[in-house]
């Protein structure tokens, strides 16, 4: 069925939504009107046969739309009335007769529509057999019809053969005549009305049949309204007129329901998690697994929590500990280890695709990033209630949580612009469905995304929604924010700017006069000075935006003449040049030729020289220079600088700098004081007032350095437009900021200021009574906990997504985490403390023949680390690990600084470099050289579940690098260290550490006789490989 | 003390072995829902695919990712060969011989007299600063930038009629590797391996083979896994950048380094008695197996030092005049011995970003284009006409597919105030040859100026549908289950461009 319309149409049609039709069957309600229920037929006999004899063209329906201006009401019941519109379209002319749809349009439909469009095939999700239908649309989220208006209508368009690929009917034996065109045209421009038959009702019009698609019926029960949470100080989330609202049966859209926990036959488990596991268990008659050993379950759980391993003393203090409470202790101080947000946080910065980097291929470093990676750590150890977490990420500058909306602008960024208007709309368009589709995934396990271009395939998203969603985005923009200081910091904050002020009101009459020059900027800069004599001229760079400076070209001119070409016979000297590239030259500062790839770079960050020397004293008033005359390049631009002149060598003249120039940006520049001509004691006085003012402009500088992160800047959002296919060039209406109607109404409008827009999502987002947000989450802890969820699809629980597989369980968890308080920890003691978590991993071949995926949780599965964990482990048992938390990051790489950044493998590393993996600067795209295999992520999209692959380069990385080499040595350090020279104690220890156990004798025996041949480091090179250590038992 | 029972170096392969063969198959079921299981995969299979195929999935063996595997139908090619020259190579002096722009040379260019294009304004149309000449029997008009590869032009066929999306390099590379603009998509190569496997374990499945000069633009996201598994992800080497972390640390003695992989599979046998049948540790130790067979099989397919004079010659690998042709061709060379060895997949990049971009070390001429081309023209054409020639005299044409692409086309005009070619991915030159490719032959063609692609326009995904189509995959029926969507490599979009199937 598919298929029938070919290969372009195919793609539209697999599955119908029929989403709309309850508010379709309101519309359709309306229009079955008394009045309007049976026309006199005869009415609409007069003048059918001029519409018939209109020459068609192209045009002819824009030629009826003015002439019939009064029928173009839009979709109002008055005008779909016969009674009024065919009186009010005699009135105006003859020539627009009106259409007897019984007569000619309905069977027309019939013929030419009802096959693919009707009740029994809904090819794109559009039915044409009825009204509603026709006004609603199908997948492409194009309206079929603006009543009134045929030239803008999409059905016209397309039976007119005027959308590419898509000519309506696709047989072209069907294809409309041009009079049979004309007529439909008339009818639209007439406000299609579509009077119904006796016995008829606006859904009755054909036999209703059902969707194709369970989870996206019209026929379920209402659902609850979503209300956001509302508050005198905020706007309330009036729920509007709900009765419009569409509502649908799909499982995960249905409010949260707690089913009491079944009893069990038998007496396994402890908790609400093992009663649901268990019934399943004994419905499938597969019996669980023993507990596991103590060793194993403190191991699992450390790696699980932590991940990291448990010290040998925190295994032997465990296993000594016999009181009955041992295991719940145990979860407790897991749960209280500042580790815990490390590890955990890992998991979140997946899912909202944070990295330290822009992405894309300059691939720049966002070196205030990091805040939002500590947010995300210090939240989850603090236990930030869930709901308040996610609310803060989408609205955290009213929340009193600046840095949380990192979150928003987590995502790539495309930094490179053109004055090309459709790329720049393009790349706009894509930031707004990062926030948009990350958003979705990650908190609701709704793929918003999908419905960018037309409406959801499978979920009743329609796309005029996703625009609806785009516009509480629309004011939010990549870049960093200046954050207001912590509370703590104002008073001293306050004092500080006070004092500033009090200098800068004494030092007045010291300013030196003169208006200040326009900032510095990357193309061309101009310098002018009372002519002088100069043999040789410097140019000093003190400080650049970013890197290495960069110089293309620097005239000096003598008149209209370039005296320091080379040609002219100049030659240049400088303090350094960046080796290696033969575009940046120090020849190229005055080769004539403009733009990066005829440039010179300075080998030293923010400064550096470049000398000319003129062939002769030369009387000169006039300079410029550029970093980039072609404007493809910004960065290493000088900005602070002086320029000087000598007749006689070393002998310099300032005649130029930057110090009269505007800041550029944030980047504060002094004002310039001049003490000459006041008396000694006054400018004395003077002279310690602005050494004061700079120490004070110093702090206040660094204290809000210290206070920027890339969290987004906020603007004023203009219309938002739905985009036909999604093409920024082919906007459509305007559409006002709100939710998927499916699961709420947000009380918002098109002059909501920005920061409300976003504040009510946060609060539908965060309400109770959202049915998506709580399961979502606890599917995601126990994913984490068990390696797979109780949905498979944890990033969608559309129609499209996997049902659960305990969906009373996922149930009963979402509606424990609700009712404490969205406590996350609450939810990890539920499941650390159920005998299901706590079973032994071992396979059971009568388990694996009827359950081989776990998904009855018959075992613990084990599974491999992933890559940040095992790096951690293996610093964790040789010693080296810094446990330092928080602040900015450490580099995984050798970073050429280039325009487009280039990340090598780093070749030596040390202690700077044993931080957790979760400060490592996260690059988008490109894995860590060693670790990165282990299916890190790029951090271009939400991750909500990692794979676990395993491959020969894994194996390489960890037997043969320089990292794991250099651990190696080190662990052996610490076995002598710490055993001194006891072999049978050293592979005790080493056994201790990089198991949590101790070796049985047939394994201390092997270990000393791999020892004795190959030694010690041969040995710690093994146990670091071993699958021991990299599995969570 | 209990001795151990075998020498540190030798020992128990032989028994490990039966016992991996028995995990591997008898436990396939269960190493299929590890692997695959991961994403949801297998219930994701229940709602079909947005083209209405259902979904037809790699049956992938967790201990054995590489594993050869049947393709959907039989297939013409067995092996893919991309030569990528990044940078956006030049149609229109290269392969896509407009005359018009001879006739019209310093004219503006009709209808486009206020075109803003990536970097701005546009000057007027140029001719090209090459003479386009007839080759071969066909008589195929192909310039005098790259004349060796002209002498090939009946086994190629053109497509003159590529559309891209994208007017930057690092979005128009991802496009026409991954087919998104987007970073994060797996690459058409990973989509290859995750479908096919590959016929040679003791190697990578897919191969990218940078530049000398350093990766292109986009650089490692051309041959990323995206959301696949990362086993799928392109290994990068090259005949000078050998694979990292592959040798043996020189200060480990090879006696040692055996006795402790023997050692180590000792302490994982034992560890999986305690997790018996378990896939995943399985996989794992079969890793590390065949890891030891790739350091032997690597650096003998890189170790040139078995080819011949003539061959080195034919590729001018010898050339110590243009020590950067030497160095491609090397790479030209490491990518033949590839493909005998049966690596499924090669990616061979032409130009880098890396050590200058805007035409300078890439095909990226938007100011100086004849001065830079005619660097870059004999660097490319040699070698990769030797690469295609000895691999037609080898035999091993018939069921490999040699592709030739670049990120987009470039303008038939001269920016504004410079001697070189915009962005222009309206309109722009692909090529293939080899298994199942019609040739000589011509498909599509730009307008007159060949700035747009009038005659049947081939986007990148037909591009795509093509080369799955030619390794035996439906590109509707490839899919990867993602974030609520079966992904495939075409997107929604895409059909094989049937009239250039031999």
């Amino acid at each position: 069925m598919a298929t029938r319309h070919g290969r372009t149409w195919s793609l539209m049609g697999l599955i119908a939504t029929s989403y709309g039709s309850r508010q379709a069957m309101t519309e359709a309600a309306r229009l079955a009107s008394p009045r309007g229920t049976m026309p006199p037929v005869s009415r609409f006999l007069a003048g059918v046969f001029c519409v018939l004899s209109v020459a068609w063209s192209d045009g002819a329906h824009r030629a009826f739309a003015q002439v019939a201006p009064a029928a173009a009401a839009p979709a109002a019941p008055t005008a779909a009335a016969p009674a009024a519109a065919a009186p009010a379209a005699a009135a105006l002319t003859v020539a627009a007769p009106a259409i007897d749809f019984h007569r000619q349009i309905r069977p027309l439909l019939a013929a030419k529509c009802w096959g693919c469009h009707g009740a029994e095939e809904r090819e794109s999700g559009l039915r044409l057999d009825r009204r509603s239908g026709l006004l609603a649309g199908g997948d492409s989220g194009e309206p079929a019809n603006v009543s009134g208006k045929a030239a803008d209508s999409y059905l016209l368009h397309l039976v007119q053969g005027r959308e590419a690929g898509k000519w309506m009917p696709p047989d072209e034996k069907d294809r409309l005549t041009k009079p049979e065109i004309a007529l439909l045209a008339a009818w639209i421009d007439q406000g299609a009305p579509w009077p119904l038959l006796p016995g008829e009702t606006a859904d009755s019009v054909t036999k209703h049949s059902g969707t194709k698609h369970s989870g996206t019926k019209d026929s379920g029960k209402p659902n609850q309204p979503v209300p956001g949470t509302t508050s005198a100080s905020r706007p309330s989330q009036d729920v509007g007129d709900d009765s419009s609202r569409p509502t649908s049966d799909h499982w995960s859209f249905q409010p949260v329901r707690r089913a009491a926990a079944p009893p069990l036959a038998n007496a396994w488990g402890g908790n609400g998690i093992d009663a649901h596991v268990g019934r399943t268990l004994q419905l499938r008659g597969i019996a669980p697994n023993p507990p596991a050993s103590r060793a194993d379950l403190i191991r699992r759980i450390y790696l699980d929590v932590l991940g990291l391993p448990p010290s040998p003393d925190d295994v032997e203090r465990f296993l000594a500990d016999g009181s009955p409470a041992a295991v719940a202790d145990l979860i407790e101080r897991v749960l209280a280890s500042p580790h815990y947000g490390e590890r955990w946080a890992r998991h979140w910065l997946d899912l909202v695709r944070f990295a330290d980097t822009n992405g894309f291929e300059t691939n720049r470093e966002r070196p205030n990033a990091w805040p939002f990676r500590d947010y995300v750590i210090r939240s989850l150890n603090e236990d930030k209630p869930y709901d308040q977490f996610l609310r803060e990420q989408l609205a955290g500058d009213s929340l009193g949580a600046p840095v949380a909306t990192g979150f928003l602008v987590a995502g790539p960024y495309d930094v490179v612009k053109s004055p090309d208007i459709n790329l720049t709309q393009m790349q706009r368009q894509n930031e707004l469905d990062d926030m948009i589709a990350t958003t979705g995934t990650a908190f609701l396990g709704l793929t918003l995304g999908c419905a960018r271009c037309h409406n959801h395939k499978f979920d009743p998203i329609r796309q005029s929604e996703y625009y609806a969603i785009q516009a509480i985005f629309a004011g939010v923009r990549h870049g960093e924010r200046a954050l207001p200081p912590p509370p703590e910091w104002k008073s001293e904050l306050d004092r500080l700017q006070t004092r500033a002020g009090e200098l800068r009101s004494a030092l007045l009459p010291y300013v030196k006069p003169g208006g200040k020059r326009p900032a510095v900027n990357p193309r061309e800069n101009e310098e002018r000075f009372a002519p002088v004599d100069a043999k040789w001229v410097r140019f000093t760079i003190m400080a650049a935006t970013s890197a290495q400076p960069c110089l293309d070209e620097w005239q000096i001119f003598s008149g209209e003449r370039n005296v320091a070409l080379a040609t002219a016979g100049a030659k240049a000297s400088c303090s350094s040049s960046l080796p290696g590239f033969a575009i940046h030259q120090l020849e190229h500062i005055h080769d004539g030729r403009f733009g990066n790839s005829h440039s010179w770079i300075s080998n030293e960050v923010g400064t550096g020289w470049v000398k000319i020397e003129l062939p002769a004293v030369t009387r000169i008033d006039r300079m410029l220079w550029g970093r980039d005359r072609d404007g493809q390049y910004v960065d290493r631009l000088p900005t602070r600088y002086r320029i000087e002149v000598a007749v006689e060598e070393n002998r310099w003249r300032l005649v130029a700098s930057s110090d009269d120039r505007q800041p550029l940006g944030n980047e504060p520049l002094p004002v310039a004081y001049s003490f000459e001509g006041v008396p000694a004691d006054k400018a004395q006085a003077a002279q310690s007032w602005l050494e004061e003012l700079r120490a004070v402009d110093a702090k206040l500088t660094a204290q809000r350095a210290a206070e920027v992160a890339y969290a987004g800047v906020f603007q004023p959002p203009g219309p938002t437009f739905r985009l036909f296919r999604g093409e920024p060039n082919q906007p459509r209406e305007a559409v006002a900021p709100n939710t998927v109607a499916v699961l709420g109404r947000l009380a918002i409008g098109e002059t909501t200021p920005e920061a409300e827009r976003r504040l009510a999502l946060a609060d539908w987002v965060g309400a109770k009574q959202n049915p998506l947000t709580a399961r979502v989450a606890v599917n995601r802890v126990w994913q984490f906990h068990f390696g797979q969820g109780l949905v498979a699809t944890p990033s969608d629980f559309g129609a499209a997504g996997a049902r659960p597989s305990h969906p009373e369980l996922l149930d009963w968890l979402a509606a424990e985490l609700m009712d404490h308080g969205w406590s996350l920890k609450h939810l990890h003691r539920l499941i650390l403390n159920s005998a299901t978590f706590q079973q032994s991993g071992r396979p059971r071949p009568d388990a694996l023949a009827a359950d081989g995926g776990t998904e009855t949780w018959w075992r613990f599965p084990p599974r491999r680390l992933e890559a940040e964990a095992i790096r951690d482990s293996i610093l964790a048992v040789t010693g080296a690990l810094d446990r330092r938390m928080h602040g900015p990051g450490f580099s995984g790489f050798e970073v050429e600084l280039e325009n487009v950044r280039h990340y090598f493998p780093k070749k030596q590393y040390g202690p700077a470099d044993w931080r957790r993996m979760v400060y490592m600067n996260k690059v988008r795209l490109e894995k860590e050289s060693v670790f990165g295999i282990f299916d890190c992520p790029d951090a271009a999209t939400s991750v909500p579940r990692r794979g676990r692959s395993t491959t020969p380069l894994q194996a390489l990385n960890l037997l043969n690098s320089p990292f794991v080499l250099q651990q190696c040595e080190l662990l052996v350090q610490r076995l002598a260290r710490e055993c001194g020279d006891d072999p049978p104690r050293r592979v005790a220890r080493a056994y201790a550490l990089c198991f949590g156990r101790a070796p049985d004798p047939e394994e201390t025996a092997e270990a000393l006789a791999f020892v004795s041949e190959a030694g010690w480091e041969a040995f710690s090179r093994a146990l670091l490989n071993s699958n021991e250590f990299v599995f969570i038992p | 003390m209990k001795t151990l029972p075998n020498a540190i170096a030798g020992g128990h392969l032989l028994r490990r072995r039966e016992f991996l063969e028995h995990t591997a198959t008898g436990l396939s079921g269960i190493a299929l829902t590890a692997l695959l299981g991961q994403q949801g995969l297998l219930r994701g299979a229940e709602t079909g695919t947005v083209s209405g195929k259902q979904p037809l999935r790699p049956a992938i063996d967790a201990a054995r990712p590489f594993a050869a595997r049947a393709a959907h139908f039989p297939a013409a090619a067995k092996r893919v060969l991309v030569v990528f020259c990044s940078g956006a190579c030049s149609h229109v002096d290269t392969f896509d011989y407009k005359p018009e722009l001879e006739t019209r040379h310093g004219q503006p260019l009709p209808g486009a007299e206020r075109l803003v294009t990536f970097q701005g304004e546009q000057g007027n149309v140029t001719r090209s600063p090459w003479k386009f000449r007839p080759r071969g029997e066909s008589g195929k008009m192909i310039s005098d930038l790259v004349p060796r590869l002209g002498e090939l032009a009946d086994d190629i066929c053109f497509l003159h009629s590529l559309k891209g999306k994208t007017n930057t390099h690092g979005p128009g590379e991802n496009y026409m590797s991954t087919g998104f603009t987007l970073d994060g998509f797996p690459s058409a190569g990973a989509w290859v391996a995750y479908a096919l496997g590959t016929e040679n374990e003791n190697l990578p499945a897919y191969v990218a083979i940078p530049d000398p000069r350093g990766t292109p633009q986009n650089s490692v996201n051309n041959w990323g896994p995206g959301f696949l598994p990362a086993a799928f992800q392109g290994t990068d080497f090259n005949a000078s950048l050998p694979i990292r972390n592959l040798d043996r640390p020189a200060a480990i003695a090879a006696s040692r380094d055996v006795g402790t992989r023997d050692y180590l599979r000792r302490l994982n046998d034992r560890h999986l008695e305690r997790f018996p049948g378990d896939s995943e540790l399985a996989a794992r130790i079969s890793s590390y197996e065949l890891a030891a067979r790739m350091q032997l099989s690597i650096p003998a397919v890189r170790d040139l030092s078995t080819e011949t004079a003539a061959t080195l010659a034919m590729y001018g690998a010898d050339d110590t005049g243009n020590p950067l042709k030497a160095a491609y061709a090397r790479n030209c060379l490491l990518a033949r011995r590839l493909l005998e060895q049966g690596v499924r997949f090669i990616q061979l990049f032409n130009g880098a970003y890396q050590t200058g971009g805007e035409g300078v070390s890439n095909w990226d001429g938007h100011k100086a284009i004849e001065k830079q081309y005619s660097v870059h023209g004999p660097v490319f054409d040699q070698p990769t006409a030797a690469l295609l020639r000895d691999l037609k005299q080898r035999g091993l044409l018939k069921d490999t597919l040699v592709v030739w692409c670049t990120e987009f086309g470039r303008m038939p005009t001269f920016q504004k105030g410079a001697s070189g070619r915009d962005h222009n991915p309206e309109g722009f030159t692909a090529w293939l040859a080899g298994a199942g490719v019609k040739a000589p032959f011509s498909y599509g063609s730009t307008d007159e100026f060949g700035y747009k692609a009038v005659e049947n326009v081939v986007t990148v995904q037909d591009f795509h549908a093509t080369i799955l189509h030619l390794l035996g995959i439906d590109h509707e029926r490839l899919t990867f289950y993602y974030n609520g969507l079966e992904r495939r490599l075409t997107d929604v979009s895409g059909k094989v461009v049937r009239p250039v199937l031999a």
